[in-house]
């Protein structure tokens, strides 16, 4: 017999479209769940064996000195410049694929967005678990600083969350940005975008020489403090989240 | 298939030749326009005009929700027509050619029969 | 029969290059077209266009009576796994059919399940280091399991060999009489998938050169073949497809002759023989060349 497809248009709504997107985007968990784990493991094995070794080369009275530069670990830096390069990924490869496959690019982009808040979420709460670990241990029973490192405020468990929110929300908005860039005008657009980038940091930096403003900076983020300073930097997130879906919106997939 | 006439043309003779060599009965159902799609590789639609050129001819009929029967007398009538056919692409150019050469239909009909024993 | 899609003087320009060129036609519904073209021809951006992938110049396009682009309720409908399809890093192909049906309704499990079966498609491999063929594979089951009442097929063979092409063949016309839909069926090998068209769009330099029902288009041109004198005088003033000549001897490709066009021809001594679709579309599409180059 024969089975007519149905061609009337489907109540798909838009909250199903969407959270396909986000379905598509983690359908192979590794690249977006498991590999980013094992890598920090792997970083954290080789930190703690670090921590050992200073340990016991430095002695007990050596450590109190050693102590004060493990804070400034980049240890669990990794991650945030990963996902920017999860973001750049999906904006570029999933989005040729969810085309395919007849989603919308407003679809795409609200779908990916809502996964990066998600994957954002999830390593927050795992990063803010280690990092209460890390203090109730007093640094893993050797003194090392990887999930409360400097950069992460001195506020506690709660400080930390916000920091490694606000630096995963980055590292993802940024990266999407990029990508959508990089598929609107290829690598040219890119070089392009660092280029102008870089002139306006540079015009910036010569701004706030030359009106001798440096010292008002200074102040300004000091009164700011670390947290305020991160919290700025959603202007960015936000800026990079709307312009980026501008731009994808009249971009076609790199083939 | 060849490439000089339609494809719907030859499933349509396809059928004929099965009804006239007693492959496909009177009264029996002939296969759906679908299987002959699959067995011949082309498009349904395709082999759907050939099915009607010949419901057209009422060569096949339609039962209704059951499929297409090959008619009463079909294959008498399909005979018919062939020997017809046969007759204006065959025999008229046979004579008119032999008549170029001065055959006569006496040492026609010799050499027919001579083919035959061959 | 009314159509799905409405093309008309569509027109995609890269800079002074018209990938399409004001092209106007219409698709109809719950027929295999054939869209057939030499290697960019403007096969692969025609179709972008009519998926909302690629933004027109100019022109208007209509699918299922509305523009596609960024029209989710139109998008749906619409399957389109390119030839030079991309997919997520690291990706293996159970991750496209493990994703494929959040965005395809119709998407039947157990038939995709079977294509992959049938193709000896690995499961477990990176996409990446698939083989052409095997990479085809995936974009033909997609296509098949999608049951999308708009599918687009993209030059779906490459890197088949002959058993798989034939079994895509078999499949899609099993599938369709089962369950039609309107097909796009984007190729090269005209011979190949001639008999599986229902209607044949001929796409050479971003123009739509045939737009007919391939069972018309079928036989509407002979090689006529003699002495120069004895075919000169026959062809007279009918459009000449292609024309070969040894010594005394032509060949001529004509269009539309007619019954008794024909037995004039045989009284005249001339040889007929049929031309195939694919020898067609190659004297049409060379023929435009010449046309160009003579301009």
């Amino acid at each position: 017999m024969t089975a007519v497809l149905d061609t009337t248009a489907r109540p798909t709504g838009a909250a199903h479209r969407i959270w396909s997107v986000v379905r598509l985007n983690t359908a192979n968990p590794w690249t977006t769940i498991t590999l980013p784990w094992m890598i920090l493991g792997f970083i954290f094995v080789i930190n703690w064996l670090i921590w050992w070794i200073i340990n016991t080369a430095a002695g007990p009275e050596g450590m109190v000195e050693a102590v004060d530069g493990l804070q400034w670990s980049g240890a669990s830096m990794f991650i945030f410049v990963y996902m920017m390069v999860v973001a750049i990924q999906s904006v570029n490869l999933t989005f040729a694929l969810a085309l395919g496959y007849g989603a919308t690019r407003r679809d795409f982009w609200l779908g990916s967005a809502l996964t990066f808040a998600l994957l954002a979420v999830m390593y927050t709460v795992g990063l803010t678990i280690l990092s209460v670990i890390e203090e109730a241990t007093g640094g893993w029973g050797l003194g090392g600083r990887m999930f409360t490192a400097i950069y992460f405020g001195d506020s506690g468990w709660t400080g930390r969350a916000f920091a490694y929110l606000t630096l995963l929300a980055l590292g993802f908005f940024f990266g999407a940005a990029i990508g959508a860039v990089y598929v609107r005008w290829k690598s040219l657009g890119v070089t392009v975008f660092f280029a102008v980038l870089s002139l306006l940091i540079v015009a910036l930096v010569a701004y706030l020489t030359f009106t001798q403003s440096w010292p008002a900076v200074g102040e300004a983020l000091v009164s700011l403090g670390l947290l305020g300073v991160y919290a700025w930097s959603y202007v960015i997130t936000v800026l990079c989240a709307v312009v980026g879906f501008f731009i994808l919106r009249r971009a076609t997939p790199r083939s | 298939m060849d490439d000089s006439r339609p494809i719907f043309v030859q499933i349509a003779e396809q059928i004929e030749n099965d009804i006239i060599s007693g492959q496909l009965a009177e009264e029996t159902q002939v296969p759906s326009t679908n299987e002959f799609a699959a067995f011949y590789r082309i498009n349904p639609a395709t082999a759907l005009k050939g099915v009607s050129l010949l419901v057209d001819d009422g060569i096949l009929y339609k039962k209704r929700g059951i499929g297409m029967f090959v008619a009463e007398g079909a294959r008498e009538r399909l005979v018919t027509q062939r020997r017809d056919e046969f007759q204006a692409d065959y025999i008229r150019p046979l004579v008119a050619e032999a008549a170029k050469l001065g055959i006569g239909s006496a040492q026609l009909a010799e050499m027919i029969r001579k083919e035959e024993n061959q | 029969m009314s159509s799905v899609i409405e093309v008309q003087s569509l027109t995609k320009r890269y800079g002074d290059l018209a990938a399409v060129d004001d092209v106007t036609f219409s698709v109809g519904e719950n027929k295999i077209y054939g869209l057939l073209g030499r290697n960019g021809a403007g096969k692969t951006t025609l179709m972008s266009l009519l998926t909302g992938q690629e933004f027109a110049t100019d022109g208007r396009i209509s699918v299922f009576g509305e523009s596609p682009v960024e029209n989710a309720d139109v998008l749906q409908r619409i399957s389109f796994i390119k030839e030079s399809q991309r997919y997520p890093e690291d990706f293996q192909a159970r991750h496209v059919f493990r994703s494929a049906p959040w965005f395809f309704a119709n998407w039947d499990p157990d038939y995709a399940e079977r294509l992959v079966d049938d193709f000896r498609l690995p499961l477990r491999t990176r996409i990446k280091k698939l083989s052409r063929g095997q990479l085809s594979a995936i974009g033909v089951i997609v296509g098949l399991a999608a049951r999308a009442p708009l599918t687009f097929f993209d030059e779906p063979y490459l890197g088949l060999d002959a058993v798989a092409r034939q079994t895509f063949y078999d499949r899609l016309l099993e599938d369709y009489a089962e369950h039609p839909r309107t097909v796009i069926l984007s190729t090269h090998l005209i011979d190949e998938v001639a008999n599986l068209l229902e209607h044949v769009l001929v796409i050479d330099r971003g123009r739509i050169i045939i737009d007919q029902d391939a069972d018309a288009l079928r036989g509407t041109a002979t090689a006529v073949v003699g002495t120069s004198k004895a075919v000169d005088a026959f062809v007279g003033s009918r459009e000449v497809l292609q024309r070969d000549g040894i010594g005394g001897l032509a060949s001529v490709t004509v269009a539309g002759l007619t019954d008794q066009d024909k037995a004039a021809a045989v009284a005249a001594g001339l040889e007929l023989s049929p031309v195939s679709l694919q020898q067609l579309i190659i004297r049409r599409t060379s023929m435009t060349e010449k046309e160009e180059v003579g301009a």
